[in-house]
């Protein structure tokens, strides 16, 4: 299944925050938005899920989501959204029991998802005993387990120190060489996006148009901390965005 | 640094971060108690306090143990606990509902919300010869005033707790394609217990001081008719007696309350 | 060790500031003119006081009386426990024996008793109790009566009622005299006694029924007392027998005219007037007449107090447990003021 927006705009009132975005968004690939604070690509990723309306423009699905898909359009949150009373497994039995998911078909689900996480130690653990990247690695183990056929990820590794996010990213290029998923993923952190994203698009300051699509055919699983080639694309993405975030930033401080 | 460190002569930095940070001091509690009641003791043996003014610590004692060894204590307690339980699940449970409807409908909120805070300010013993009208004057009336009275805080503490849950739970909830009741049930009741158990030490409390007032009426056994009793004869120590009694079951009722809390919020951090 | 309590001082200072008042004004010539305080409920079996201050018996007795009002007895009690009020009239029950028990208070005097041949306190029913057949005190046995409180006036005469009749009855402890009427009118509960100016025109609104007489089991029984503080009875005997006889004249009066009729219908309109001053105050003179004369009861000449039934009264507290079985009829009342009976 692919995604298509079409002419998105949106305003709050009198402030236009996206400016006709169209985008394409093929299966079993990443996406990432990048932008400048404030240019709404958490807006925009809100829409894509259907949690938000667009003031004018469509998101549109093409094809069909697989059979087996529980919930096709999924969420991974910057601030991990775990219940804090409920166990990981409990955590992730939460978005099956809704599907009438019980049981040993539940129990087999979540015993692959912990396993591709690397979780299956802490299923009876409650989140207040977990580290900040357990608890996004416990968020992302939730998201696979509907075997969504769109992950819309919201600067998920934002909350997480430096040294746990190179990890996540690493575990995250290896669950998708596995098996590859298509990603929406939005960051403000351009190293991110020049890790995991097989395009990369850069927003302008609000209200927000796409300047530049940048794509990078280096296959996910050759990249690496600190390659030379990255190093180049980040450096073009940071001069496409420098005077933008300037602006941004100053526009912010006025308020 | 590769230089040796010399000892030189200079101030020594003052230390000027003590006090202010709570220690636990266990002792000090109990001992308020004691020495006030020596001194209560104390005092009206030696006569500066007249048997007007306060009555006999020892003679309470011995209320106490009078009320204890003929029965009369279960025969008073027993009813109170009845229409304190019988009231107060029906006020809490009622509240909790209305407050956690006010927190999801902004139409319930619209229409409630001033009501319940119309309500709250009543004295509900004023309403007390209405019930007795509409409910009767035997056990009905005092479940209803207990049950009134722990109503109103409690939807006021639920639905300020409801909008305290974190709304990215619901968020959450919605982008898996919960189901409403299943938000309701899974995210916001939980999300909303620390609150609702806070708000249940204070509604259970008023209920405790309500329970005197609802047995103004027509109660002829329960701690708040002895006590109404006794103050009506003068009779300090069973006044005394009856007002430890209500203390401790004050105690009694937060220490459940506490005890829950620490079963079913072992999750807070 | 000498103690001051607040009236004390506040005496000291009001005679300071009254001499010099005194020495600037031609002050009237009263001997002491000293300052007390009588609490009163204001109904008409508090008219004695009321005519002495309004016909200045009190004054020619030398004291200055502040006529101060409350809501009900017990309230009045514990005032003059805490020295706020010096003289009272009020029912004996067990919070006034508590009370004297502890040193605090006195009985000096009667003031109200049942007399037979006079109308006096009656037992009322309520209306569906009647119709099931609570036509007589006999058919008590089952039944519940209302009270303001345990050990009030009203459990005692309940209970001295079902005992004479041999039956058991519950008793409702309902606080207040209004809620004790609404609770006998909607039939929460079944029997009640109460004075005559408040019984009938329940009885003639049809809600209740009149089936009994207080006298009939209790002929003599001694309502209301004059009390005071212990201090008072025992420290201020001249300022106590100044206060009984400015009160026992106002009882004088209100007997020979209320009851003897001595003045004729004049005599009872005036009295009328003067007791609508302080009782039914929120009625029309024409609608409080009425009720006014329909109280009528006959006070205790001369303060004289029938011994017997306080004793029976207080032996009744002690078999119910409602006070401690060690008070003695002394610790209650001091019978060195006023002539006493046994009936």
């Amino acid at each position: 299944m692919d995604l298509q927006l079409d002419r998105i705009c949106h305003a709050y009132g009198d402030t236009e925050v996206l400016r006709d975005i169209s985008l394409e968004i093929p299966q079993g690939r990443i996406i990432c938005l990048v932008g400048p604070s404030g240019c709404g690509k958490s807006t925009l990723l809100r829409m894509i899920g259907g949690l938000e309306r667009p003031s004018a423009g469509r998101v549109l699905q093409v094809g069909e989501p697989p059979k087996d898909s529980l919930n096709p359009l999924t969420y991974v949150f910057q601030d991990f959204a775990l219940l804090p009373w409920r166990s990981v497994r409990g955590n992730i039995s939460l978005v099956l029991e809704d599907h009438g998911i019980k049981g040993a078909a539940a129990d087999q689900i979540i015993e692959d998802v912990l396993a591709r996480t690397k979780l299956s130690d802490f299923a009876k653990a409650l989140p207040k005993q977990l580290s900040g990247g357990m608890k996004q690695r416990v968020a992302i183990a939730r998201a696979l387990a509907v075997n969504p056929s769109v992950m819309l990820m919201d600067e998920p590794l934002s909350a997480l120190d430096s040294q746990t996010r190179e990890l996540l990213m690493d575990d995250l290029v290896a669950l998708w060489t596995r098996q590859p998923f298509t990603a929406v993923y939005v960051t403000h952190n351009l190293a991110e996006a020049v890790r995991l994203g097989h395009a990369i698009v850069v927003l302008s300051r609000r209200p927000g148009e796409i300047r530049e699509v940048v794509e990078i055919d280096k296959p996910l699983a050759e990249r690496g901390y600190g390659d030379r080639d990255l190093e180049e694309v980040q450096k073009h993405l940071w001069t496409l965005m420098r005077d933008e975030a300037r602006a941004a930033d100053e526009e912010l401080l006025d308020v | 640094m590769s230089e040796q460190m010399k000892p030189q002569s200079g101030i020594e930095v003052r230390f000027r971060g003590g006090g202010f940070a709570p220690k636990s001091r266990r002792w000090v509690g109990p001992l308020v108690f004691v020495v006030l009641i020596a001194l209560m003791e104390w005092g009206t043996r030696s006569g500066w306090i007249s048997a007007l003014t306060l009555p006999r610590p020892s003679d309470v004692l011995a209320t106490f143990q009078d009320l204890w060894s003929t029965g009369m204590l279960f025969k008073h307690l027993a009813p109170s606990l009845t229409r304190l339980a019988v009231g107060a699940a029906i006020g809490a449970s009622v509240g909790v509902s209305v407050g956690i409807l006010i927190g999801l409908s902004s139409y319930i909120r619209a229409g409630l919300v001033p009501l319940v805070a119309a309500i709250f300010p009543i004295p509900k013993i004023a309403l007390l010869p209405l019930f007795v009208i509409w409910f009767g004057i035997d056990e009905g009336s005092k479940y209803a005033l207990i049950a009134f009275g722990t109503f109103t805080p409690t939807v006021v503490a639920t639905y300020g707790a409801v909008d305290n849950v974190d709304r990215s739970l619901i968020r959450m909830g919605q982008s898996f394609g919960l189901s409403w009741q299943s938000i309701v049930r899974k995210i916001v009741l939980p999300g909303a217990m620390p609150g609702i158990l806070s708000g249940l030490r204070i509604s259970l409390a008023i209920a405790i001081i309500l329970l005197v007032a609802a047995e103004m009426l027509g109660a002829e056994y329960g701690i708040g008719a002895y006590i109404l009793e006794a103050g009506s004869l003068y009779d300090l120590e069973r006044l005394f007696a009856g007002v430890v009694i209500l203390s401790l079951l004050g105690v009694v009722v937060s220490t459940v309350i506490g005890w829950i809390e620490r079963r079913l919020l072992g999750w807070r951090i | 060790m000498t103690k001051f309590n607040r009236r004390q001082t506040l005496g000291l200072f009001g005679g300071l500031a009254g001499a010099a008042a005194a020495s600037s004004l031609a002050a009237p010539a009263i001997a002491m003119n000293k300052k007390i305080t009588v609490g009163a409920l204001r109904f008409t079996s508090h008219s004695g006081s009321f005519i002495a201050q309004e016909r200045n018996y009190f004054a020619e007795a030398g004291l200055d009386v502040e006529l101060k009002f409350f809501q009900a007895a017990q309230p009045m009690a514990v005032a003059i426990a805490s020295g706020d009020v010096d003289y009272a009239v009020t029912a004996i029950s067990g919070g006034l024996i508590s009370l004297a028990d502890k040193g605090a208070i006195k009985v000096i005097g009667g003031a109200l008793s049942e007399e037979p041949g006079i109308d006096g306190q009656k037992i009322l029913a309520s209306d569906a109790a009647y119709q099931a057949g609570l036509t007589s005190p006999a058919a008590l046995g089952g039944k519940t009566f209302g009270m303001s409180t345990a050990g009030s006036s009203f459990h005692y005469m309940g209970s001295k009622v079902a005992a004479a009749e041999g039956v058991e009855m519950s008793f409702k402890p309902l606080q207040k005299v209004g809620a004790i009427i609404g609770a006998l009118k909607s039939g929460q509960i079944d029997a009640w006694s109460i004075v005559p100016h408040i019984a009938k025109p329940l009885a003639g609104s049809g809600a209740v029924h009149i089936i009994g007489n207080v006298s009939d089991y209790l002929p003599h029984y001694q309502v209301t007392t004059v009390f005071t503080s212990a201090k008072n009875a025992a420290d201020e005997r001249g300022q106590t027998a100044d206060f009984l006889a400015g009160f026992g004249k106002g009882v004088s009066d209100y007997n020979s005219t209320m009851i003897d009729r001595a003045g004729g219908d004049a005599g009872v309109d005036e009295m009328v007037d003067l007791i609508h001053k302080y009782v039914y105050t929120d009625r029309p003179r024409e609608k409080a007449a009425p009720s006014i004369i329909n109280g009528t009861m006959r006070l205790n000449e001369g303060s004289k107090l029938n011994v017997a039934s306080v004793a029976d009264q207080l032996n009744w507290f002690q078999s119910e447990g409602l006070v401690k079985d060690s008070i003695t009829l002394e610790t209650l009342v001091d019978t060195s003021y006023v002539d006493t009976f046994e009936a």
